[in-house]
């Protein structure tokens, strides 16, 4: 959730890729669209994994967003380092860290999950939609707290790829 | 009072609202989707939530996301604008039991008027003259065919669940009418998921005059005086005018009297318009009618000083209305023309791309209603209306010598860019135009008589606004 004031750069869908090769090229295409984006004020990344294909947009000179150009680079958690992934949001709701209030979480930081495993669930029209994560790794960050509004795509948490356990 | 007003739209619409919220002091809400980032009304919002992905049906038209998006920031109220969930009672319904405000009729009134077939009788049944046709839907090609020899062809034939000039198709031969039953039942089920059709007579030389109307919750209905939406192709609205050039002002006073009487009797609230064909004659005939605010309103904004969405969100809020007729007094013309991404030398194909110059027009009495600026992509995924251009001037030789003058000031390009900008100033200069000899029939006409050429989609499938 952001204001009008205090736009957060939007995040990237999560690079789902599933064959080897296409991961290695995703990867390296990832790490040099990094370094384009590292010049500062992206306003929006997209990235297509059948024939991988990248698009980085920056606001034009006379519509630039102030906001948008002042986002730090670490409010663009997906790909944010070769070899993780960022598990987004499927839809606007109230985030959930445990299957029920007092419950143990689902997932910790530094935690290592399977590929399809529970990691929260987002709370929509007093339905709860579990959250897994879409391969095996570590769970490096969580980027929102338990009741936190998530609005779709939004980042929940970062993996660390673990390549050594099956997808 | 509603306090916080959630708008479950985007573009033109969005920013209009956006605009009418702040000035009444309200809160709002911006929603959009991954194909609209940061969008123009944003600017203007207190909160802005991302709902859901580019196709309008997982984020513009998603219930949940919408309701989910009201509640995680504390809105009390939804304006839903025009098309999206402006006309689904469902919708309505659903806001209402989530404490939500929906900003237009009582659910039960949008289900009627939405079954286009019911709405007929209704109004009809209200004293509002209708055209010859089916009593409801048709059970198939023999009732049709057997309705239609009775009251003459060519007719037209409409989904129940139409309107806006979607799911229809002209007949002009008998033989023709099963196999044309059968095409429209198909493309309305899978549509609008309701195969229902009916018939009505097909009026030829005949202008689009619509009404527009307002009712609070304490009983008031008033007309804020027509708009002519004759200029259309295939149904589509280009160009609108109020007052409705050489209709006498007794016609077009009954015409609004009628429609008044028709929503008071259907108890509708909030802003609507009703939708009339008027032939050579003055026979007038009610088509349907549309609960939301119109893409045309700034029309009769113009000529009225009213601002219609700040009065939407006023009823809504259960005050009474601001004004009464009497104090309805239209004065001087107003024209809109709808500035599309599309290239009229391609049959009205949409392009979507970049606009890289977009310089709008202004001056006197000028007013550009768009949401786009210099940088910005036209999307593939939505409609391809690029801006409003309304003008106002004491009458109608001016308010023309005006439009012109704005579009030709209106600077829009980018790689792929087409527009409807230099075919409306064909419109403005069109001596059928000037001369208020202008129907229904005239831009197609105009297309087919060598203008820019008429391949394209197929007929009646299109926006609905």
């Amino acid at each position: 959730m952001s204001t009008g004031a205090d736009r957060a750069v939007p995040a990237p869908r999560p690079v789902d890729a599933q064959a080897p090769d296409a991961d290695s090229r995703v990867e390296a295409v990832c790490a040099s669209a990094l370094r384009m984006a590292a010049t500062g004020g992206l306003t929006r990344l997209s990235i297509r994994h059948g024939e991988v294909s990248v698009e980085l947009e920056w606001p034009q000179p006379q519509s630039a967003a102030p906001s948008a150009q002042a986002a730090p680079a670490s409010e663009l958690p997906a790909c944010a380092a070769p070899g993780t992934t960022v598990v987004v949001s499927p839809m606007v709701g109230t985030f959930h860290r445990a299957p029920e209030p007092g419950a143990p979480p689902f997932v910790a930081e530094g935690d290592r999950v399977r590929g399809g495993q529970q990691v929260g669930i987002v709370e929509a029209m007093k339905l709860m939609n579990p959250v897994e994560a879409d391969r095996a790794g570590r769970v490096v960050s969580i980027e929102v707290t338990d009741g936190d509004s998530v609005e779709y795509d939004q980042p929940l948490l970062v993996l660390a790829f673990d390549d050594t356990e099956p997808k | 009072m509603i306090r916080k007003v959630l708008i479950a739209n985007r573009g033109e619409i969005a920013l209009r609202v956006a605009r009418a919220c702040r000035e009444l002091g309200l809160g709002c809400v911006v929603v959009h989707s991954t194909a609209d980032r940061d969008p123009a009304a944003a600017r203007l919002a207190d909160d802005v939530v991302q709902i859901g992905p580019a196709p309008g049906r997982h984020s513009y038209m998603s219930i949940p996301a919408v309701i989910e998006a009201a509640r995680t920031t504390g809105a009390d109220a939804v304006h839903p604008g025009y098309g999206f969930l402006s006309e689904d009672p469902y919708f309505a319904e659903i806001c209402v039991e989530n404490g939500l405000t929906f900003v237009g009729p009582p659910p039960v009134v949008m289900a009627e008027l939405g079954d286009k077939s019911r709405a007929r009788e209704l109004m009809s049944a209200a004293g509002v003259p209708v055209l010859g046709g089916s009593d409801g839907a048709v059970e198939g090609p023999d009732e049709a065919t057997a309705v239609a020899a009775r009251i003459g062809l060519p007719v037209i034939l409409k989904a129940v669940a139409g309107g806006g000039g979607r799911g229809m198709r002209v007949v002009r031969d008998l033989r023709d009418i099963p196999h044309a039953v059968r095409e429209t039942r198909a493309h309305a089920r899978a549509v609008f998921t309701d195969p229902r059709v009916y018939v009505e007579r097909f009026v030829q030389n005949a202008r689009h005059i619509e009404i527009q109307v307002m009712c609070d919750d304490q009983g008031n209905a008033v007309h804020l005086g027509e708009r002519d939406c004759s200029v259309q192709r295939r149904q589509q609205k280009l160009l609108e005018e109020s007052p409705a050039y050489r209709l006498p002002r007794a016609l077009a006073e009954e015409i609004g009297t009628c429609a008044v009487r028709g929503v008071r009797s259907l108890g509708f609230r909030g802003a609507g318009t009703v939708e009339f064909l008027v032939e050579p004659d003055g026979t007038y005939s009610f088509l349907e009618v549309n609960s939301r605010i119109q893409v045309e309103h700034p029309v009769t904004e113009m000529v009225t000083g009213i601002d219609l969405v700040r009065e939407q969100l006023l009823v809504a809020s259960g005050w009474p209305l601001s004004f009464t007729q009497d104090d309805v007094r239209p004065r001087g013309c107003a024209i809109e023309c709808r500035v599309n991404a599309e290239d009229p030398a391609r049959g009205f194909v949409p392009t979507p791309g970049l606009v890289d110059e977009f310089t709008i027009p202004g001056g006197p009495f000028t007013r550009v209603d768009t949401h786009f600026a210099a940088g910005d992509v036209v999307g593939p995924h939505y409609d391809s209306l690029l801006a409003k251009v309304v003008v106002w001037a004491p009458d109608r030789e001016a308010a023309i010598a005006r439009m012109a003058r704005a579009l030709g000031e209106f600077r829009v390009r980018g790689p792929y860019l087409e527009t409807t900008r230099a075919f409306l100033g064909r419109i403005l200069d069109h001596p059928d135009f000037r001369a208020g000899r202008h129907t229904t029939a005239m831009v197609d006409q105009l297309i087919a008589a060598g203008e820019p050429a008429a391949a394209g989609p197929g007929p009646g499938v299109g926006n609905a606004c």
